[in-house]
């Protein structure tokens, strides 16, 4: 991994405050702030929600609302413009890794935790996995002990 | 979004150890003595040496169930009236009392009456008449909302208000109307039809309640999809009165999830599988051996999966369209067996009525009769349980009080209308005086025989899709209870773990194929009606809002300031 800025980073978010650490630790490494590409993962909805079974609610209709969501957030609650921000569908850190390897990404930039603490210790969390899974750098980005 | 600790999150663990103890006390032993009499239940000889390994799971399952509903029956189900009730013993093949040999009185037996269907008729009535008898004046309006007249494709939600009642109608008509009032006669006798209407009269009102609160305190999750239901209205809404009852409200809450998931595996998954395959062991007269029944609950099991795990969406979308069709032809072929018969209508209702009050010693007179009246009713309506209540939250409106008015409209369908069909036919054809017949859908089948020789194998059809569409909506309902507790370990926890639920969800629609009815019937009647727990006490403490909304809209709605769109 070079020192130079970087042109393809993911960093995937959770709407925590944690994974907004990430993104700004992310925007040092690279070149502009359209190289950065923010990730969120959402669980597919079950087949009998009522919206699903209608035909009213869509894959494409919820990226849609949380794409919308996430750019409005970034922007007034933290000053974060011009991202790519890509909502994907599916379980966490495979749509995490499998997004990496389409874009080639050069670094994965992911916050450790997603869950609490008791979620973490039953289920392991999607950073240790995407640390597992992905083909490319991953930084972890812990917090400094307070 | 930012996850919030707010205090009732500390609330969490304590709780959950407190739930925990409440349920596993008594079955330590200290109430065992009355589990036994309560659940009657059907276990094979004992003395089994030659049984097969398929008798076996069978036997193992049924005494399992048993003690489970044991537990619960002390927990929710405790005699309101203790032993002051008794009601006479009778010899039901031969239709006369059981005399005492030595006094030459008739024996009697503790008659008791369930706390829970204590508080669903009260629930019911109190609802009536403080929302001025809403399920007579609104149901014009509800028609009106249905046809569309008011929708708003611009509000926020999933679906149409008639969407809406669809969905909550495929989880709602099926086996609680074919076979439930099946069970409910040969249980109660014809008068427990009266009650069942009562009890679905009574029913709209609090369907309403949950529905409109339900509307009023859903959440709009990021990806536009909604989340509703008694958890929801439970918690923020009683959030509203201060802290006190804010740590209730989370109880409450807390308590229906675990209780929706219950009443998903019982009377959402097993009472569906079991009658199913009874339905289909009865059309075509086969012999229901323990081998043919866990072929048909594995076959069951893999259909039911291949939605829930596999999330074919086509299929759950499929089923939705063909429900409505199905009860259609159900309601044709009951009209066309009350048409053959239609000189006995009259008298048919005459004992329906009758038997309601009098002449029902053997059921357990009047309030014996009552009961089961009403149990069978929230069974097949789900009023006062809450369920329907997280369907209806998706409809797309910003009237809550106009999604509580479709809401209304389904007690109605269900029980005052399709159950009614049901009970005539079974009256009518007068099978149900043929005492052998113990499996519910069975003697529907035979009733509509007796006119319509072929129904029973489209009935068997139709009865399979009423199952499945039923269980697939259970499922969901039970896997909001799911996502509700387990999101308490962080958010997105319970969607990432769904999985571990919908697999206890089809091992269970196995076990309900191949255990006995009355072992699956106690089992689903217990966990279905405990959900009318904590949901009633909250609509009670959440009535001033309630009254609040309906008042509003309806003097809006009155004064003309909303205008249909066509």
């Amino acid at each position: 991994m070079s020192w130079l800025p970087k042109q393809r980073v993911v960093a995937p978010v959770d709407m925590s405050a944690d994974s907004v650490e990430a993104i700004r630790l992310a925007l040092q490494l690279v070149e502009d702030p359209s190289s950065l590409h923010v990730v969120h993962v959402i669980p597919e909805l079950s087949p009998m929600e009522p919206g699903v079974a209608s035909g009213d609610i869509t894959d494409e209709t919820r990226r849609a609302h949380i794409e919308k969501q996430l750019r409005q957030k970034l922007k007034d609650e933290h000053r974060l413009e011009g991202l790519n921000i890509v909502v994907r569908v599916g379980v966490s850190h495979r749509q995490i890794v499998k997004y990496a390897d389409e874009i080639k990404a050069e670094l994965v930039v992911i916050a450790p935790h997603g869950r609490s603490s008791v979620a973490n210790l039953l289920l392991g969390s999607t950073a240790e996995r995407v640390v597992h899974n992905a083909h490319c750098p991953v930084l972890v980005v812990k917090k400094p002990r307070s | 979004m930012l996850r919030k600790k707010s205090a009732h999150y500390f609330f969490f663990w304590p709780l959950v150890i407190a739930l925990a103890v409440a349920f596993v006390l008594p079955a330590s032993g200290v109430h065992a003595q009355d589990a036994g009499e309560s659940v009657p239940l059907e276990v094979a000889s004992a003395d089994s040496a030659t049984s097969t390994t398929s008798e076996k799971v069978n036997q193992f399952f049924n005494s399992a169930l048993g003690s489970v509903n044991g537990v619960i029956a002390n927990v929710l189900f405790f005699s309101v009236t203790g032993d002051a009730l008794r009601s006479e013993k009778w010899d039901k093949k031969t239709e006369t009392p059981i005399v005492n040999e030595e006094t030459g009185e008739t024996e009697t037996e503790v008659l008791r009456f369930p706390f829970i269907v204590a508080l669903l008729i009260f629930g019911g009535i109190f609802f009536t008449i403080i929302l001025k008898f809403i399920n007579l004046r609104g149901l014009k309006h509800s028609v009106d909302v249905v046809r569309g007249r008011f929708d708003d494709p611009a509000d926020e939600g999933e679906v149409s208000h008639f969407r809406a009642l669809t969905s909550a109608l495929s989880a709602t008509v099926g086996l609680g109307n074919i076979a439930g009032v099946a069970v409910a006669i040969q249980t109660g006798g014809p008068g427990a039809v009266f009650w069942m209407t009562m009890a679905g009269f009574f029913g709209m009102a609090a369907k309403f309640s949950e529905c409109t609160l339900g509307q009023m305190y859903r959440n709009t999750n990021p990806d536009g999809t909604i989340s509703g239901g008694p958890m929801y209205y439970l918690e923020r809404g009683m959030k509203t009165y201060g802290t006190a009852f804010g740590f209730i409200g989370k109880a409450l809450a807390i308590l229906f999830a675990v209780m929706v998931m219950g009443g998903a595996f019982g009377g959402g998954n097993m009472f569906q599988s079991n009658q199913a395959c009874e339905a289909i062991i009865t059309a075509f007269g086969w012999e229901g051996t323990p081998a043919m029944k866990i072929g048909f609950g594995l076959l069951m099991a893999v259909s039911v999966a291949i939605v829930i795990i596999g999330g074919i969406k086509r299929i759950g979308a499929a089923t939705s369209k063909i429900v409505p069709a199905m009860a259609a032809i159900y309601v044709i072929a009951a009209l066309a067996v009350l048409f053959a018969n239609f000189t006995q209508i009259p008298s048919a209702f005459a004992s329906i009525i009758r038997q309601a009050f009098t002449d029902n010693a053997m059921f357990g007179g009047l309030i014996g009769v009552l009961i089961i009246g009403v149990t069978r009713a929230s069974f097949s309506s789900e009023a006062g349980l809450g369920s329907a209540s997280i369907a209806h939250s998706a409809a797309k409106t910003d009237e809550p009080v106009r999604e509580g008015m479709v809401a209304l409209l389904e007690p109605f369908i269900d029980t005052i209308i399709i159950c009614n069909m049901t009970a005539l036919v079974i009256v009518i054809t007068g099978v149900y005086h043929d005492i052998d017949q113990t499996a519910g859908v069975a003697l529907t089948q035979n009733a509509f025989r007796t006119v319509l020789p072929w129904f029973p194998m489209i009935l068997a059809f139709c009865i399979l899709l009423f199952a499945y569409s039923t269980m697939i909506s259970w499922a969901y309902y039970g896997e909001r209870g799911w996502i509700y507790l387990l999101d308490h370990f962080g958010e997105g926890t319970g969607l990432r773990t769904l999985i571990i639920f919908r697999i206890v969800f089809i091992f269970f629609t196995f076990v309900g194929a191949i255990t006995s009815l009355q072992a699956v019937v106690d089992f689903s009647d217990m966990m279905i009606l405990s959900m009318a727990f904590p949901n009633i006490i909250g609509l009670l403490i959440l009535t001033p809002i309630l009254l609040k909304a309906v008042n509003d809209y309806w003097r809006r709605f009155k004064s003309g300031e909303m205008q249909p769109d066509r």
